[in-house]
């Protein structure tokens, strides 16, 4: 009797586990092309399942390798009104700066809003500011959690920080005891969404709607506190500011100078494939400190993106079944995390099995940790109404020039704030919106 | 027999064409575009409307622009005299020296050109790097190459590695050509060495030389390549140059327009600085 009830137990949680794909929306008869361009990692292969599935459906798969690059020819496309493809890749931040253009499908005009249940909450908002148009199917996200150098912390006598002061005792104990030669953490100076995914877990706003209107606060209080903060470890020289992605970066990380940062959940993947052998099986991954001990862990979001049908595509329904596949079906979330490391917008997706494959990497290079845990648990406490700004390119590229003058000690971290805040809003009215 | 009066034009109509559909029709279509600005109501997409010269007006109270152009001519009022001064010593040596080694110095000179731009800037970004970079580590400092302060001067080093052996190899052909009869009546005159590259030399290398001036001053108003390859690395201020600065307007903010507007004014200014320097050389007569 016991071991029925077992065996019919394990079917049943094996069948959960392997949910069924939500049911799309009817594929449009006929034979159909579409081009798709995005910077995925082994995106042709997740497409094969596709066209088995819908085999009247041919995808052109483009890789355009992601950064600027990619948005300049897109944006282009866009402006000349020929020669854009039928589904592309943004990242939150960049999507209204897109919408802008007019160059995008409301998806909403298509279904889209039938499958909002689908994803984690949050993605949901930054796709469909106002609940109703929908400008994109979520994709991946980059859920805030600390990773961290676990031997590394050992090695100075310090525990994993779980609160914002405690970080700051670690930092001081890290860099006395190492006499000034290792760091805590990393200040990414470079990069404003890194920054603001911070303030974000703390509530902060930095662009909203105001019916006709916009509302920019890059300088709000919340905002400051956060720099403040990191500002004054920076000056005791408590934490660095290498800059992201560079190999002066790694370099240090490899050697063990820095011990730990704030990465997004798509950067445990880059820690696995730039460091390779030096220093793998010793990280790890932990909840992003927190400002008030408590149970709840509050987090932001660092990049992640979205798919978008374009204006041009003469096949809206084909393009948006595509995009809905691409982050709802199994086949695909799998897929894009194997090949990609894309942390999926999927609700479900965040408890796949494949996310916590111990033998494979990122897992495999924070010592066989789930760290996809860590993320999820990340991702579900995302602040959900966070907004972004068609001038967020603008922001963007203007944060490096106040934290560039705030290092070189001719800004506070509150005048570079007030001057981000200032410079940006000038910029903001000069290209036409109504903002204050 | 007159061949008929098309004929020339049969010839040329090749260039002629390549020369319109790639030169005058784009310079054309940024004119026409910089007449126009973005006006928005409420929500949604900008309307193109026709702005007159409004773009020109904002072109001339850009803080931004305005400074790309002084950074550039701080750029070119320091890095051409140092490049030509280089190229012009590298081709008077190769030009006195004889023997194998010759050629040997002629194409590792020219080498770096033919590294694209892109790839040079790669290259240098890594021996910039604040912690790996040879020079830091040979010298034991950590000297911030590409802070935001020396970064213009460390992009005039790439530049200088870049184009030094290019300007050689045209001044080399020039000395290649002077006549070598006018060697020997110069040295049955009695001069030699410094006088032969004073008096005969450098005198007949003076066309060549301003060849590779204006070349030098048009092409360091286009300089892109380098600073948009080193930006990921750190901050590179978005006005380091007129181009990135335009370039960030079209595509960072979207606005075709006016980059179209900066694009016309940098070439007008181009031209006229190319006219200012050939007016005064001209006048100058000897260098």
């Amino acid at each position: 009797m016991n071991k029925v009830l077992m065996t019919a137990l394990t079917a049943l949680l094996a069948g959960s586990a392997l949910a069924a794909d939500p049911a799309f929306p009817k594929a449009p008869s006929g034979k159909v092309t579409l081009e798709v361009w995005s910077w995925v990692p082994g995106l042709d292969k997740t497409v094969q399942a596709f066209e088995k599935a819908y085999p009247n459906i041919d995808v052109k798969v483009t890789n355009l390798g992601g950064g600027p690059q990619t948005y300049t020819k897109l944006l282009t496309t866009l402006k000349a009104g020929t020669g854009a493809p039928d589904v592309a890749q943004i990242e939150y931040g960049f999507l209204p700066a897109f919408v802008d253009t007019g160059g995008l499908t409301d998806l909403s005009t298509l279904g889209a809003n039938n499958y909002r249940k689908y994803f984690v909450p949050w993605t949901w908002g930054q796709v469909s500011p106002d609940g109703k148009a929908v400008f994109a199917i979520p994709q991946d996200t980059g859920p805030f959690a600390m990773v961290y150098n676990d031997a590394g912390l050992k090695k100075y006598g310090v525990s994993v920080p779980r609160t914002w002061a405690e970080y700051e005792k670690a930092a001081a104990t890290v860099y006395t005891k190492s006499g000034g030669q290792v760091k805590l953490g990393n200040f990414y100076a470079t990069y404003a969404p890194w920054f603001m995914a911070l303030a974000w877990a703390d509530g902060a706003q930095f662009f909203k709607r105001d019916g006709d209107r916009w509302v920019q606060t890059l300088n709000n209080p919340t905002a400051k506190k956060v720099l403040n903060y990191w500002y004054g470890m920076i000056k005791k020289g408590h934490v660095g500011t290498l800059n992201a992605f560079t190999s002066d970066y790694w370099n240090a990380v490899g050697a063990g100078k820095v011990l730990s940062n704030m990465e997004a959940a798509w950067g445990p993947g880059g820690y696995a494939g730039s460091l390779k052998d030096k220093t793998a099986g010793q990280w790890r991954a932990a909840n992003l400190p927190q400002w008030t001990a408590g149970s709840t862990v509050r987090s932001g979001n660092w990049g992640g993106s979205s798919n978008v049908v374009t204006a041009q595509s003469k096949n809206k329904e084909a393009a948006m079944l595509f995009s809905l596949w691409l982050n709802l079906s199994q086949s695909a979330i799998s897929n894009n995390w194997v090949n990609g490391g894309l942390f999926p917008a999927s609700d479900a997706g965040l408890d796949f099995a494949v996310l916590k494959d111990k033998t494979k990497n990122p897992s495999k290079f924070f010592g066989g940790q789930d760290i996809s845990a860590v993320y999820a648990r990340a991702s579900r406490g995302v602040n959900v109404n966070f907004q972004w700004a068609p001038w967020f390119p603008f922001a963007n590229d203007n944060f490096n020039k106040q934290m560039d003058l705030m290092l070189k000690g001719r800004l506070t971290p509150d005048q570079a704030l007030d001057a981000w805040q200032r410079e940006t809003l000038a910029e903001a009215k000069k290209q036409g919106y109504d903002v204050r | 027999m007159k061949p008929p009066r098309a004929v020339p034009w049969l010839f040329l109509s090749p260039f002629l064409v390549l020369f319109a559909a790639f030169y005058v029709a784009p310079v054309l279509y940024a004119g026409y575009l910089s007449l126009f600005i973005k006006k928005r109501a409420g929500f949604g997409p900008a309307k193109e409307v026709f702005g007159g010269l409004t773009n020109y007006v904002r072109a001339f109270q850009d803080s931004d622009f305005l400074a790309s152009l002084l950074n550039i001519l701080k750029f070119a009022a320091v890095q051409i005299p140092l490049m030509i001064v280089l190229a012009t010593a590298l081709a008077l040596a190769l030009d006195a020296s004889r023997g194998r080694l010759q050629g040997f110095f002629r194409t590792a000179f020219y080498l770096p050109y033919t590294i694209p731009s892109v790839i040079a800037g790669l290259l240098w970004g890594y021996l910039y790097s604040k912690n790996l970079s040879p020079f830091n580590q040979i010298t034991g400092r950590s000297f911030d190459f590409l802070g935001s302060d020396v970064v213009l001067w460390s992009i005039a080093n790439i530049v200088t590695w870049t184009w030094t052996g290019y300007n050689m190899i045209t001044l080399y052909a020039a000395l290649q050509n002077i006549p070598s009869d006018l060697y020997e009546a110069a040295r049955i005159d009695g001069a030699d060495g410094w006088n032969l590259t004073r008096f005969i030399k450098l005198p007949l290398l003076k066309p060549s030389l301003l060849l590779v001036l204006i070349f030098s001053i048009i092409g360091t108003m286009q300089i892109f390549s380098e600073p948009f390859v080193i930006r990921p690395l750190g901050y590179v201020p978005d006005n380091i140059t007129p181009n990135t600065y335009l370039y960030l307007v079209a595509t960072r903010d979207g606005n075709f327009s006016y980059a179209a507007t900066l694009a016309i004014l940098l070439a007008l200014f181009t031209l006229l600085l190319s006219a200012v320097f050939l007016r005064f050389t001209r006048r100058g007569g000897d260098l």
